[in-house]
């Protein structure tokens, strides 16, 4: 069999899955432990002020990428969906609901962060732009997925909830990504795209350093809480009972 | 305006969050595990 297509076959088997997590871990850790630690340094110490922001341009260090992730998880949990719905992988179901409170906490900084960055530069800390207004929405979203997902004793037919609530939201993360296009918003548009960067290198490169940092940091999240959820589901079948018996001896 | 609380609040405010994200995984085992093992060793002794 072709090697890709024995991995996600093998990635489909909890049991596996829960090894292969277990030794992944701890080097996610250790990843994001030393980009974070370069990233802050850059930014914090070596990156200059900016000369219309000033000081504040360091809360962009952590507000940035931290805004990039919380739509990237929710696109994730929208694709892991249509997976789950369509083909059934428990796998898949168990790691959209681990991921949604990783991405209500990366929501969460976007928002603080931002808020604390919009007192000095705006002179308020929050106004009903489309962009903010989207991202709050965003976070109603994951908080949706995390409440529909509890509202059912089944995990299955919870996680089929959860799958079809994700794709349907799904459709926030444009109106979040052109809402500094399509209204006059207080937000400034993009900085960073594919038509190129409109900030200096000694900027950009603590942003991607947090950028990298933060998703090391949301595969090790996800994969701890996934194998706490898997443990759960499966406390009765026997490799869970191997597992604790091997623990107790 | 200093900007330096706005800053120190964010990083501390993010790190508080990525902490308790980061730890609740980690409980949450430790409390699943403790409550298996019970049950096995009530188990066990049933039997």
């Amino acid at each position: 069999m072709n090697p890709i297509y024995l991995f996600f076959h093998k990635t489909g088997s909890p049991p596996w899955f829960y090894q292969f997590s277990g030794k992944l871990i701890p080097w996610l850790w250790a990843g994001f432990a030393i980009l974070c630690a370069i990233g802050l340094y850059q930014g914090l110490l070596i990156a200059p002020a900016d000369y219309q922001q000033g000081e504040s341009v360091r809360i962009m260090y952590v507000h940035v990428p931290a805004a990039w992730m919380s739509m990237m998880i929710y696109g994730l949990m929208a694709i892991w969906g249509f997976i789950a719905l369509v083909w059934r992988i428990r796998i898949m179901e168990v790691l959209i609901i681990s991921s949604a409170p990783v991405g209500a906490a990366f929501t969460i900084i976007a928002l603080i962060t931002g808020s604390l960055w919009g007192r000095p530069t705006w002179g308020t800390y929050w106004v009903w732009d489309a962009r903010l207004t989207s991202e709050l929405v965003l976070l109603f979203l994951y908080f949706g997925v995390i409440a529909l997902y509890n509202a059912y004793d089944e995990p299955r037919k919870a996680a089929r909830a959860a799958s079809l609530m994700a794709i349907v939201g799904a459709i926030n993360l444009p109106i979040i990504h052109f809402s500094v296009e399509w209204w006059n918003t207080l937000h400034q548009g993009s900085s960073i795209g594919t038509s190129g960067n409109q900030i200096d290198t000694s900027m950009l490169w603590p942003l991607l350093w947090m950028a990298i940092a933060f998703k090391f940091y949301y595969g090790a999240n996800l994969l701890s809480r996934a194998r706490v959820r898997l443990l759960k589901q499966d406390h009765r079948k026997r490799w869970v009972q191997d597992l604790l018996a091997e623990e107790n001896s | 305006m200093s900007h330096t609380p706005f800053i120190l609040a964010s990083y501390l405010i993010s790190t508080v969050v990525l902490l308790w994200a980061g730890l609740s995984p980690v409980i949450n085992k430790r409390s699943l595990l403790r409550q298996l093992k019970n049950r096995q060793a009530r188990m066990d002794k049933a039997q």
